[in-house]
């Protein structure tokens, strides 16, 4: 019985081994553009932490960073690392300390939480890295606390929700009913974003009649939204923090056979929803460059490095408002 | 039926049906919009996912195994199907059965490792969870999928009757799996082989493709499951159904199925969905907090195990 058992059981752990090539996203593989070691021909080694690099949006973000680091390879190496899942924490917490403890000379980084990366973000700088954040904003209250200056480069998603819910206002009647599915609540875009739509629907004078967290995820947002339209039967538009909840609301609209009648607007402009852009079902939503928002990181992370004394104010980056006359196939 | 076997399921599936009926008036008193047809169908469409899996989930549970990669087999089918209708351009119906042996391949490889190698399936199937995972974010690029009209069909309302095709064949197989685990001898094997094993083996009956066989009818009814969720929603997502495992679980103990094994029923398993889905919608019809939504859901779960344990020891003492 012994003897039978553990080959085979040596088989079984070995087999994932098989798909690790394949794995490009898997939650921890670096992609090293160069081996570590041989940083002697000065050239600065900038880590870029991720979240979930399973999510299209991440993933995008790491491909647009490694192309241009592809371009520019003379100037600096990249080591990028992502989470498994977006609430992993502790994870990305390790990586900062893996990376602080390797020896790079710039982090560039989309915290998963805005308070919990303030410390271990803290130690690095202490242990003179540049860090740079981007896409979600650290805690400012936190920061003070902490009594650490880290610049923050990425879009204004307050303004880019506002933007999205003026469109969407534009096709409704002052006093209609509209209901909004946030993002995870401890996130700092969920805020922002919940704060864009509530600005637009107040200045266009629309009542928001329900407004519930569907954590990002398509199919519980297709469950949230059919509840609130048998709810409430009045409604005339969903706004939702990102697309795939657009997707999930739009599924339910469907479902609930009131395909037309009520506006669906998102926020990421990721493809499946360009799609959707185009046939109709789906108004509006934000394009905020994610291939580009690391890159905007890691240029001034570049920009500090040659300049180590002067840490510059936050930088915004472009937010583009994606409707079917803008939307690019 | 006869009188008696009435009263048999009476007693067997009484508690359960009362916590559906507390549920639908508790959240129809509480909320304005509750109690109407349109909600009734909407928990009907969003229902079938989770139901094949519980099927499935009841089954390897009575053999008393476990299955924790249900939601990453039904993302892998997903993917399977998306990749195949929009990236190669095929039909629906030539991708839907490449994609149900997707599944059927996970479970026949959970199957075989824990069954004929005698290992547990809680950590096959773990290790499945993040093979198949990493396997779907490899085919989708992790990215999702917009398939648009041509799956809808499967998860919208059919003219005529408010249920969609989906929801039909769920309980079609909710039937199909009591008839499969009451009325046949395989069903006897899998109690006597989650009782216990060993004495089945000292008859003389191979366990081996038993097992196999449960962990195989599982991962198809994942790769149902993913074509039932990528129909609702027309649009593959490799996050898909992270997690679902333990809904499962929870709506195949909610509806008496031991994790001990040998003890078990699909239909009860097909309450657990309803008693989930029904506190689901009605959440979310409240409009409560999502912390709020959690507790809650957590102390339903605890109460429904509860009143079923009063149940089954009230009928051991009346017996």
């Amino acid at each position: 019985m012994q003897r039978t058992g553990i080959l085979p059981a040596a088989g079984v752990l070995l087999l994932p081994l098989l798909f690790l090539p394949g794995c490009r996203d898997s939650s921890e593989t670096a992609s090293v553009s160069e081996n570590p070691a041989d940083s002697s021909n000065g050239r600065p080694r900038v880590a870029l932490i991720m979240k979930s690099l399973a999510n299209e949006f991440f993933s995008t973000m790491a491909a647009g960073a490694e192309q241009h680091q592809a371009d520019h390879a003379d100037e600096y190496e990249l080591i990028v690392n992502g989470i498994k899942d977006e609430r992993d924490l502790a994870r990305q917490v390790a990586l900062v300390e893996e990376m602080t403890a390797a020896g790079v000379d710039a982090i560039v980084i989309a915290p998963a939480d805005s308070k919990a990366l303030v410390p271990v973000l803290r130690r690095a700088r202490q242990a003179g890295v540049i860090v740079v954040n981007i896409d979600n904003r650290l805690d400012a209250d936190v920061l003070r606390q902490e009594n650490v200056r880290i610049p923050f480069v990425g879009p204004d998603n307050r303004a880019g929700a506002r933007a999205v819910g003026a469109c969407v206002a534009e096709h409704l009647q002052p006093g209609d009913q509209v209901a909004i599915l946030e993002g995870i609540r401890t996130s700092d875009n969920a805020r922002q974003r919940l704060l864009g739509f509530q600005d637009a629907m107040q200045a266009a004078g629309m009542e928001i009649v329900d407004s519930q967290s569907a954590e990002w995820e398509m199919s519980r947002a297709s469950t949230v939204a059919a509840s609130m339209l048998s709810e409430h039967p009045e409604l005339a538009a969903l706004l939702a923090a990102n697309d795939s909840m657009a997707l999930g609301a739009l599924a339910a609209v469907r479902a609930a056979g009131r395909s037309g009648q009520i506006l669906i607007a998102g926020f990421d402009n990721i493809s499946a929803v360009r799609s959707a852009i185009q046939e109709g079902r789906i108004l509006a939503t934000a394009d905020q460059h994610g291939d580009q928002l690391a890159v905007f990181g890691i240029e001034a992370a570049l920009k500090i490095l040659k300049n180590p004394d002067e840490i510059p104010d936050d930088v915004e980056t472009p937010v583009d408002l994606i409707t079917a006359e803008t939307v690019a196939p | 039926m006869t009188g008696q076997a009435w009263k048999r399921a009476a007693v067997q599936y009484g508690g359960l049906l009362g916590v559906v009926v507390v549920l639908l008036l508790v959240f129809g008193l509480t909320s304005d919009n509750f109690l109407r047809r349109s909600t009734m169908i909407s928990i009907a469409n969003q229902i079938p996912d989770l139901t094949f899996i519980a099927v499935g989930m009841t089954l390897v549970l009575i053999c008393g195994g476990i299955d924790l990669s249900v939601g990453s087999q039904l993302a892998l089918a997903s993917a399977v199907l998306g990749v195949l209708m929009t990236d190669f351009r095929w039909p629906l119906w030539a991708a839907v059965p490449v994609s149900l042996f997707s599944g059927s391949l996970c479970g026949l490889w959970n199957g075989v490792v824990s069954a004929a190698f005698r290992i547990p399936s809680f950590i096959v199937t773990l290790g499945m969870l993040e093979i198949a995972r990493g396997t779907t974010k490899v085919l989708t690029d992790s990215q999702s999928l917009y398939l648009g009209s041509s799956v809808e069909w499967f998860g919208v309302p059919l003219s005529g009757i408010p249920v969609s095709p989906a929801f039909l064949l769920a309980v079609g197989t909710v039937l199909a799996g009591q008839f499969l685990l009451t009325q046949t001898v395989f069903g006897r094997y899998c109690v006597a082989i989650g009782t216990s094993e060993e004495t089945v083996r000292l008859s003389g009956i191979r366990s081996w493709p038993v097992l196999v066989s449960v962990f195989v009818i599982s991962g198809i009814l994942c790769g149902l499951a993913g074509l039932a969720q990528t129909a609702r929603l027309s649009t593959v997502d490799p996050n898909a159904a992270v997690g679902l495992e333990l809904a499962a679980i929870a709506a195949c103990v909610i509806g008496g199925t031991s994790l001990m094994g040998g003890r078990g029923s699909v239909i009860g398993s097909f309450f657990g969905v309803l008693i989930i889905a029904v506190l689901q919608t009605g959440l979310a019809h409240l409009g409560v907090s999502d912390a709020s939504k959690q507790i809650i859901t957590g102390c339903v779960i605890v109460a429904a195990v509860f009143l079923d344990a009063l149940r089954t020891r009230f009928r051991s003492n009346g017996a």
